[in-house]
């Protein structure tokens, strides 16, 4: 396919999205994004509670959206929510992996509590090797590409959130090893590095007042990311053909704040 | 250059065993703790607990975490090969950080010593590559935390072919595949020679205002940036 465009072309016409953590937040900003741009979009979500009432607005609205129950600290729900999505679409082309467990407040290492590290390193690091598996097939079968969300705090460190910086770090890595894997596949891997306003972001602000601020001075663009309009789009390039020869890259959607890459 | 210095180095194999005997060389009084996975292995608590009651509140604390035999495709990988690929290296290294954090005081350090692949991932190895660069984020992380009390952290990034399990002839596949004029030194280094002494100069207070930094010694592989 070639990924010449027109104008209102819309680049994931008959493609299929799965998203974890899509009920909200980041998630839900790129699934709108990439339903708004054709793609029939499947949210994993660990509370159908939330995730079933956003499933059902964006088909009000004229979207392919429906919502699975799947805990991505299980494998078997990560299995289950792609063969779901497969079972449904006839076909998996991008697998978002989002999902990831609450960051607690300002930590000090050696105050790190086990079921901290545990719920980080299942929800990012293990549901990441799980998904990858379950996913592997079917989108070999597409020529698809999978997307990790990582973090500025993996690249430069963090003396708030160590754990939260060493696992967006490992899924950068990772993401590298995949698509060096992958390549031959014809499958992509690529990260977004993303700051936006999300719920858990304005969990950050209340725990740290200057938070807010300081983002602001950091950033060139003067203001926090939008999860749709500002997030969703890179994940609509990543996801399409037109970003058919990129693997193994970060994409900084924040407004030039981390500038280290 | 550090004569005298107390170090703590945490790990098992060749490279830590030939780290010991290059810091050995060069003057370092080292205790060495061989981490739980190796054969008669300890936890990391007792372990550091042990080597401080040897040597004394350590000066430099050196992590080697393990690299797994492989290459292995993701794919083809189970979930106990992936905890023990990727998550096991860096509840390792967080460990390290925790229990010697007591013992460190104004000036010491701690590094970790990493393969290359930490920055650019591999394939066959994609667990472990991923361990090394959160590992890699932990020592930013320590080091932005600890630098108020003097502390600094560093790692020190050395070619595969030192890191990866010798027979296996990964790690110069590896490198192979990052490069496409080889090292411009001519090979991997050894660790006794050409790594150890980097420990030492890491460990020398003439290089405390670098912290939470990598410092590649690869023979001249890995450049960017």
């Amino acid at each position: 396919m070639s990924p010449d465009l027109a104008p209102g072309d819309q680049l994931l016409e008959g493609r299929v999205v799965l998203v974890t953590g899509g009920a909200s937040g980041l998630g839900l900003g790129m699934a709108t994004a990439m339903a708004a741009h054709g793609a029939a979009v499947v949210l994993a979500c660990r509370r159908p509670e939330t995730g079933e009432p956003a499933a059902v607005q964006l088909r009000e609205a004229g979207h392919d959206v429906r919502c699975v129950r799947c805990d991505v600290a299980s494998a078997d729900d990560l299995r289950a929510a792609v063969e779901a999505t497969v079972t449904a679409h006839g076909r998996l082309d991008c697998m978002v992996h989002n999902a990831i467990a609450p960051t607690l407040g300002p930590t000090r290492i050696q105050d790190v509590a086990q079921d901290h590290w545990d719920a980080m390193m299942a929800t990012a690091i293990r549901a990441t090797f799980e998904g990858a598996r379950a996913a592997h097939p079917h989108l070999r079968e597409a020529g698809g590409s999978m997307i990790l969300m990582t973090s500025a705090a993996g690249m430069e460190g963090s003396a708030s959130l160590p754990v939260y910086a060493m696992v967006k770090a490992a899924q950068r890595t990772l993401a590298k090893g995949l698509a060096a894997e992958w390549g031959a596949d014809g499958i992509r891997v690529n990260c977004i590095a993303p700051v936006a306003l999300t719920p858990a972001m304005e969990r950050a602000y209340g725990e740290n007042p200057v938070l807010h601020e300081r983002l602001l001075e950091r950033t060139p663009l003067g203001r926090i990311g939008d999860p749709l309009d500002d997030v969703g789009p890179v994940a609509v390039f990543l996801a399409s053909e037109m970003a058919r020869f990129i693997t193994g890259q970060t994409l900084c959607v924040d407004g030039g704040g981390f500038l280290g890459l | 250059m550090a004569d005298g210095t107390r170090t703590l180095l945490v790990g098992d194999g060749p490279l830590a065993d030939g780290l010991h005997d290059g810091l050995v060389h060069r003057g370092h009084v080292v205790a060495q703790v061989v981490p739980v996975g190796a054969d008669g292995g300890t936890d990391i608590d007792a372990g550091i607990g042990a080597g401080v009651s040897l040597i004394g509140p350590p000066d430099l604390v050196v992590h080697v975490p393990q690299v797994p035999a492989g290459p292995v495709a993701l794919v083809d990988q189970t979930t106990q090969q992936w905890v023990e690929a990727c998550e096991a290296p860096m509840a390792e290294a967080f460990a390290v950080a925790r229990a010697c954090r007591p013992h460190l005081s104004d000036g010491a350090r701690l590094v970790w010593v990493l393969p290359t692949v930490a920055m650019g991932g591999a394939a066959g190895y994609v667990g472990s590559a991923a361990a090394s660069e959160g590992i890699r984020a932990l020592a930013k992380s320590a080091a932005r935390q600890w630098g108020p009390d003097g502390l600094t952290t560093a790692v020190l990034a050395v070619a595969p072919e030192l890191a990866f399990p010798p027979d296996t002839g990964a790690g110069a596949r590896t490198s192979a595949a990052t490069t496409l004029t080889g090292p411009a030194l001519g090979g991997p280094g050894d660790a006794f020679g050409d790594i150890a002494p980097l420990l030492d100069l890491l460990a020398d207070p003439a290089a405390r205002f670098m912290t939470g930094a990598t410092l590649v010694a690869d023979g001249g592989v890995w450049m960017a940036p």
